[in-house]
């Protein structure tokens, strides 16, 4: 009997020795993605994504600055889908919980919302889902796709399946309207006339695709025909299920989606979709031991969701069908990266991590993305045509896809 | 609709209310004196120091607060139940953020003229005779035409809508489902972007006030004192207004338009001229809430927005005064904790408050006194009334 | 024991694959294999094009992979030259796969003699260029000209048809010698003068334009509208003559399908929102309660169609009877489930609150609130996925204007719940007491109706009409913890557009709104048709303040 209450006692100290050290070399990290309101759909998968990397983190020993590991400690907010907000949380992770770093935002004016907090209390800001680009933070690093890693190479992969006319339909906000801007000039400079580019758009919200649906009827009547879709995910299920229902498919005339994802699917009709185009710097179906794992490691840690290190215990996830997708593996890919930041600058400090970051190599699932100094990845674009599994298989990779977030720049070299 | 009978006694009846002028002018002298105080006067890390952070935060709930009194006027004074009112809310942000997206200057992205998503919007080329802004852009350089417009546009666009709908006498419910049509037919105009107003993106990234720095602690300092000192003229106002003859009718109007409408008054002009002075109200509210939080956007004008700025009325207590303030500050204070340690759960807190305080707090939070009293007085009904509770302060 | 049939044949397929080989076209293969390591551009694409004749399963099946980018490059070590191949099933969990060698069809062996696991990620992909990719399409599409199936016929022919290549005119006029489908022959003739349309014999031009007319082959009009502008038409006053003619015809035709194309989406929105906002004509409308929960309560009947098609698959498989008759269940579910949260929302709030019609607002915004955050607390925060059964997806044409299946099932439901709603009302004790107290609570509680009892039941039927809605549209949008806030603003207006308490009001409401919406589409743009819509609601009730249909009951005047 007497050995037991030696090891419990031993047992006892080292967990509060372990405890005190624990509490002591914490950093404290910021995770600002909208848990209710419209945007709940789409951000709640990255909250569950980053607290699983900072568990991966943890696991492996932490953050390690002057030799010493810190254990990351999330600190998450939910800014409600509502812009101000989103600002007003910013400011209290940056101000009051003093975190080190911020994850977060999807939507790009809750990105411009919180652009001037950051600047003005010089956070870092990692931000991870395809944008329009034309924005350049110091305090902001973009692990999303630009306009020429995404929406540009899908264009050229169309014109290449010899496509001459291009519907280009979104959701009448920034984002659509400025990729379709750009993709409009690219085209005529590859020499699609005005008269063979159709742009429409949608409000938020919009259910009623009758009109537009036989419209496309019409407009890819004469073949050679193929919708750019910059329709945001609610949006897309009716869409979709009026488009397939008008007898179009892949084969008469395919849509490509930005912003469809394997995350989206998952509340999309499966069968009406099979076929189309998606184009993302990841898929779930990238064979590579780096996605085994990632895939691997996600599933099985949201079955016991948890942060170790700090105990931190994630309320609201469903284990059942989830998948990853590409700003959920960007989301990740921006943690690894700042903790090698991190560790080279051997600081916490913004104004040293920051420079540390540019130049910073990161073998991901999808191959190695560099951080370059416009603060956006050179990272492989995929082309993936969607299975009725809820997958992508992919049909074209393009390696080495400089993000540069200034569209005059690309165009110019057209 | 009978609903004199659920609304608290105009101030003056009551005892509570006989004691709202002092808890009103504590409260004013702990807002605009010592907070900025504590913020501006004491070093940080002193327990008493308040941060620039916190006391932004705070300018906001002002905001919001103005906005209440706005919808009080309405509803709770002359029972005019808007659903629009953070239309007004939003013309008068954007008629401020106008201006200062055009003080930005060269500091933005593009280092042009022309804020940036005029930019990359080409703009020049819709534009040319301008460089590229819009005509209507132009006066807004000017800060005192801004100032104006601030007033002028919320008052404008109130004045056309109210006297559409009072002119035939559309009222109750029809009005405020038609306030809703309104207001969300304007987010969706100002959602696109050939609107040229930001689109969804809205107008961001304001650099400088007045030529100050957006930034500094004394900008933001002042724009707090300023949200206190508004938000106090508009509660006097509002106050003032129920002593006059005015005040009288409004309420008259609220509690039986019919019989006023036969005794002769033009109930009509009265409801317009409320209707307007709220659309002000909310404007100016706006305008300050615009360089406070950094960004207006057509969401801020959504229909759930406004929707909230009444339950926000009806949680405080409308028909009183101090009520909306304190339902305004209270929500959002609630809302900005919530948000932060319960992130997943606060939207039970919320939603349960709001059944909770319609179905058995109709008279709001600062009802709670009186009920309490007489729900005493019911269980002694031999003994002497006493005062147990304090006055409906925070 | 269904689901491993598939696997095994194709196991068996695949076995066999190598004994197919042995009778296999070797000149065929031959080709391919050198038009695969060719440097020259153009050779690639005329050794592919020859490959029409092939027979070879694996020709094909390797055409299809090179395509699509899986067909693969090895270069062995011992320097012998490079050879393609495909992989031989699906890969495995760790990502590798079996390899066929396309010259004799015979698995990759490394030296040993075992069989080679290849890892996919780690291949060299034989590369295509877009021309390339093109001609194997055409291959492709002309031997899909003979698949069995139909659609997959009138697909290639279509694609051969628009490609206007003069060299497909054999293979496509051989087809309509012996095709029976009078579809496909449609298609083939419709192809047919399209490509000859596009060749250079004059005499053959005109005839086309001439049978592209009378085919009222509206997918030409694109290209007759250009012809007309092009020089060589205006040189030509024969062909010019022939494309006015034709073109004449054809616009006719596109502006009548045009009108009932029109007509027909904006029947359908007009059903889709007198669907959805009847259960809030009914909770609004006659007992005055302002129900901002009325989306939430649509959104509870949209997941008990899940549920209920969750249910139906574990029950009856994926397949057949599972998703395709749980919809039939579904509906009366939906009903059951939102009625009952309404039962529960009458008695636990809403009764406080019928002196109170604006607090009720305040009071069911609030449970909307938390009823979108309950569910997605238990069902997630990402849309479901509610499938169609088959009797629903695709449509019906009728002269090139399509009548979605789901679209025309709303339509009907529509009517089938307006008159059933009617027949309550108007022809039930039920229905009586409704109104009865709908009119004048006191009198009626005077009379000895019990009030109380006709308000929970009102509340409810409301609720489960709302409930039926959601079920309904889960056919037609997405089901997620916003759907209602998609459908609460519209619902309202349409109600106080058609004069709240006025059954008739809310469905000529809905007619009127759905059609100028469709009409307004086309030329304005979803958005600022919207907008219209919006400002054109607001003017009209200028006009009529009550709406389409006032009702003369004490409703909410006060």
């Amino acid at each position: 009997m007497k050995p037991i209450p030696v090891k419990t006692i031993g047992a006892a100290l080292l967990a509060l020795f372990l405890g005190a050290a624990r509490a002591a070399d914490t950093v404290k990290v910021g995770v600002l993605h909208s848990l209710s309101g419209t945007m709940a759909i789409s951000e709640t998968s990255l909250k569950d994504v980053l607290l699983f990397t900072f568990d991966e983190i943890n696991k492996a020993g932490g953050v390690k600055v002057g030799g010493k590991p810190y254990m990351i400690e999330p600190v998450v907010v939910d800014p409600a889908s509502n812009w101000p907000l989103f600002a007003e949380k910013a400011e209290q992770l940056l101000v009051k919980d003093k975190v080190s770093v911020v994850f977060g935002c999807w939507t790009s004016v809750s990105r411009k919302s919180v652009l001037p907090v950051f600047e003005r209390d010089n956070g870092l800001l990692f931000y991870p889902v395809q944008y329009e680009g034309e924005e350049l933070s110091k305090n902001i690093f973009y692990t999303a796709e630009a306009v020429n890693q995404q929406a540009i190479p899908a264009v050229d992969y169309m014109l290449g399946e010899g496509k001459k006319k291009f519907y280009l339909l979104g959701s009448d906000y920034v984002y659509p309207r400025t990729t379709n801007k750009i993709l409009k000039q690219y085209l005529k400079s590859k020499g699609i006339p005005d008269s063979d580019i159709e742009e429409i758009y949608t409000p938020f919200g919009h259910t009623d695709y009758q009109t537009i649906v036989a419209s496309i009827k019409t407009f890819s009547g004469g073949g050679k025909a193929c919708v750019i879709s910059t329709l945001n995910g609610d949006t897309n299920v009716p869409f979709f299920k009026e488009f397939s229902n008008a007898g179009l498919t892949s084969e008469n005339c395919p849509v490509v989606s930005f912003s469809i994802s394997e995350d989206e699917f998952r509340g999309l009709p499966a069968k009406a979709l099979a076929g189309h185009l998606g184009c993302w710097t990841y898929f779930m179906s990238i064979k590579s031991p780096e996605n085994a794992k990632f895939v691997g490691d996600f599933q099985k840690w949201l079955l016991a969701p948890k942060v170790t290190g700090t105990d931190y215990t994630v309320a609201g996830v469903d284990p059942k069908g989830r998948v990853t997708c590409s700003p959920m593996n960007l989301s990740r890919m921006g943690v690894h990266l700042w903790k090698q930041a991190v560790e080279k600058a051997d600081s916490f400090e913004v104004d040293k991590v920051r420079v540390a970051l540019v130049g910073q190599k990161f073998k991901g699932p999808a191959g190695e993305v560099v951080m370059q100094e416009n603060h956006h990845l050179v990272n492989t674009a995929f082309i993936g045509e969607t299975l009725p599994t809820g997958q992508f298989k992919i049909i074209k990779t393009i390696k080495k896809v400089a993000g540069e977030p200034f569209s005059a720049k690309f165009l110019g070299a057209n | 609709m009978k609903s004199s009978d659920y609304i608290s006694a105009p101030p003056g009846t009551g005892n509570p209310a006989r004691r709202e002028p002092w808890v009103v002018a504590f409260i004013a002298v702990l807002g605009l004196v010592v907070l900025p105080l504590m913020n501006g006067a004491v070093p940080e890390g002193s327990a008493f120091h308040l941060s620039t952070f916190q006391l932004g935060v705070f300018g906001k709930y002002l905001c919001y607060a103005v906005l209440a009194l706005g919808v009080n006027l309405l509803w709770g004074q002359t029972g005019i139940l808007s659903l629009g009112q953070c239309l007004f809310f939003a013309l008068g942000g954007y008629a401020l953020g106008m201006h200062l997206m055009l003080m930005i200057g060269k500091l933005g992205q593009y280092h042009a003229d022309i804020p940036d998503f005029m930019v990359f919007l080409e703009f020049p080329k819709r534009y040319p005779s301008s460089g590229g802004l819009p005509p209507h852009w132009i006066p807004f350089r000017n800060p005192l035409f801004a100032m104006v417009a601030v007033v002028a546009v919320p008052a404008i666009v109130g004045a056309a809508f109210g006297w559409l709908a009072f002119r035939s006498r559309i009222k109750g419910v029809y009005f405020s489902i038609l306030s809703q049509a309104l207001t969300y037919a304007a987010t969706l105009l100002f959602f696109r972007n050939d609107f040229t107003f930001g689109g969804n993106n809205g107008l961001t990234d304001f650099k400088t006030v007045l030529g100050y720095d957006v930034n500094l602690p004394s900008t933001k300092r002042a724009l707090y004192i300023a949200s206190a000192v508004l938000l106090l003229l508009v509660y006097g106002f509002c106050r003032w207004l129920t002593t006059t003859k005015f005040g009288l009718i409004q309420r008259a109007i609220r509690d039986s338009e019919n019989r006023v409408l036969f005794s002769g008054y033009a109930t009509a002009h009265f409801k317009l001229f409320v209707f307007v002075m709220a659309a002000v109200i909310a404007g100016l509210g706006g305008a300050l809430y615009v360089p406070q939080v950094g960004i207006i956007n057509p969401s801020d004008m959504g229909t759930d927005k406004s929707l909230e700025a009444v339950v926000w009325c009806a949680v405080g207590g409308r028909g009183s005064i101090v009520g909306p303030i304190l339902g305004a500050i209270g929500v959002n204070a609630l809302k900005s904790y919530a948000t932060h340690s319960y992130a997943e759960q606060w939207p039970y807190f919320l939603g349960i408050l709001f059944i909770l305080v319609t179905v058995f707090l109709p008279d709001g939070l600062v009802g709670i006194p009186a009920r309490i009293r007489s729900i005493a007085s019911r269980l002694r009904p031999a003994a002497q009334p006493t005062e147990p509770t304090p006055p409906a302060a925070p | 024991m269904r689901a491993f049939r598939v696997p095994r044949l194709l196991v068996l397929a695949l076995l066999f694959l190598p004994l197919l080989a042995v009778r296999a076209d070797d000149a065929a293969r031959g080709k391919l294999v050198r038009a695969i390591l060719s440097e020259d551009a153009a050779e690639q694409v005329s050794l592919v094009r020859e490959l029409v004749a092939a027979d070879d399963p694996l020709v094909l099946q390797s055409l299809s992979a090179w395509r699509l980018g899986n067909l693969y490059l090895w270069s062995p070590t011992d320097g012998t030259p490079a050879f393609p191949f495909v992989l031989d099933g699906a890969a495995d969990t760790d990502g590798k796969s079996g390899a066929l060698r396309i010259s004799d069809g015979t698995a990759l062996k490394d030296a040993s003699g075992q069989p080679v696991r290849v890892v996919v990620s780690e291949l060299t992909v034989a590369d295509t260029s877009a021309k390339l990719r093109k001609a194997i399409k055409t291959v492709l599409d002309l031997r899909a000209v003979g698949d069995p199936d139909v659609r997959v016929r009138i697909d290639a022919i279509v694609k051969l048809g628009q490609e206007q290549e003069a060299g497909y005119l054999p293979d496509l006029e051989r087809r309509l010698a012996i095709e029976k489908e009078p579809t496909v022959r449609r298609s083939l003739a419709e192809a047919i003068a399209f490509t000859k349309l596009g060749g250079d014999d004059r005499a053959a031009r005109i005839a086309a334009v001439k049978s592209l007319s009378d085919l009222r082959a509206i997918n030409s009009l694109a290209y007759l509208r250009k012809l007309r502008g092009a020089p060589a038409t205006v040189a030509d006053a024969e062909l010019a003559k022939a494309v006015e003619a034709a073109l004449a015809v054809l616009d006719d035709y596109e502006r009548w399908g045009n009108l009932f194309g029109t007509a027909f989406r904006g029947f359908s929105l007009a059903a889709v929102l007198l669907v959805a906002s009847l259960g809030l004509a009914i909770t609004f409308g006659l007992m005055g309660i302002i129900n901002m929960a009325h989306g939430e309560l649509i959104m509870v009947g949209a997941y008990t169609a899940y549920v209920v098609q969750n249910l139906f698959r574990t029950w009856f498989g994926t397949t057949g009877a599972g998703p395709d008759l749980y919809f039939v269940a579904a509906l009366p579910a939906s009903f059951v489930a939102a009625a009952a949260v309404g039962l529960v929302l009458e008695r636990g709030i809403i009764r406080f609150l019928y002196r109170r019609p604006l607090e009720s607002m305040l009071a069911t915004w609030g449970v909307s609130l938390v009823l979108q955050q309950v569910f997605r607390h238990i069902f997630g925060a990402a849309n479901v996925q509610v499938g169609s059964p088959s009797w629903l997806s695709g449509s019906y044409v009728v002269s090139d204007v399509l009548l979605a299946y789901n679209r025309i099932f709303v339509i009907g439901f529509a009517f089938a719940i307006v008159g059933l709603t009617y027949l309550l009302m108007t022809r039930t004790s039920l229905g009586l007491q409704i109104r009865a107290v709908m009119q004048n609570r006191a009198m009626a509680s005077a009379l000895g109706v019990r009030t109380e009892r006709v308000n929970m039941m009102t509340f409810a039927f409301g609720s489960g009409l709302a409930g039926m809605a959601g079920c309904c549209l889960s056919q037609i949008g997405n089901v997620g913890p916003g759907l209602g806030q998609n459908y609460v603003v519209d619902c309202f207006m349409i109600v106080v557009l058609g004069g709240v308490g006025s059954l008739p009001g809310t469905v000529s409401a809905s007619l009127g709104v759905g059609v100028t919406d469709q009409i307004l589409q086309p030329w304005l743009g979803a958005v600022m048709g919207k907008i219209t819509v919006l400002a054109g609601i607001i003017l009209f009730l200028q006009w009529r303040p009550a709406g389409l249909f006032a009702s003369r009951g004490r409703g909410l005047e006060g």
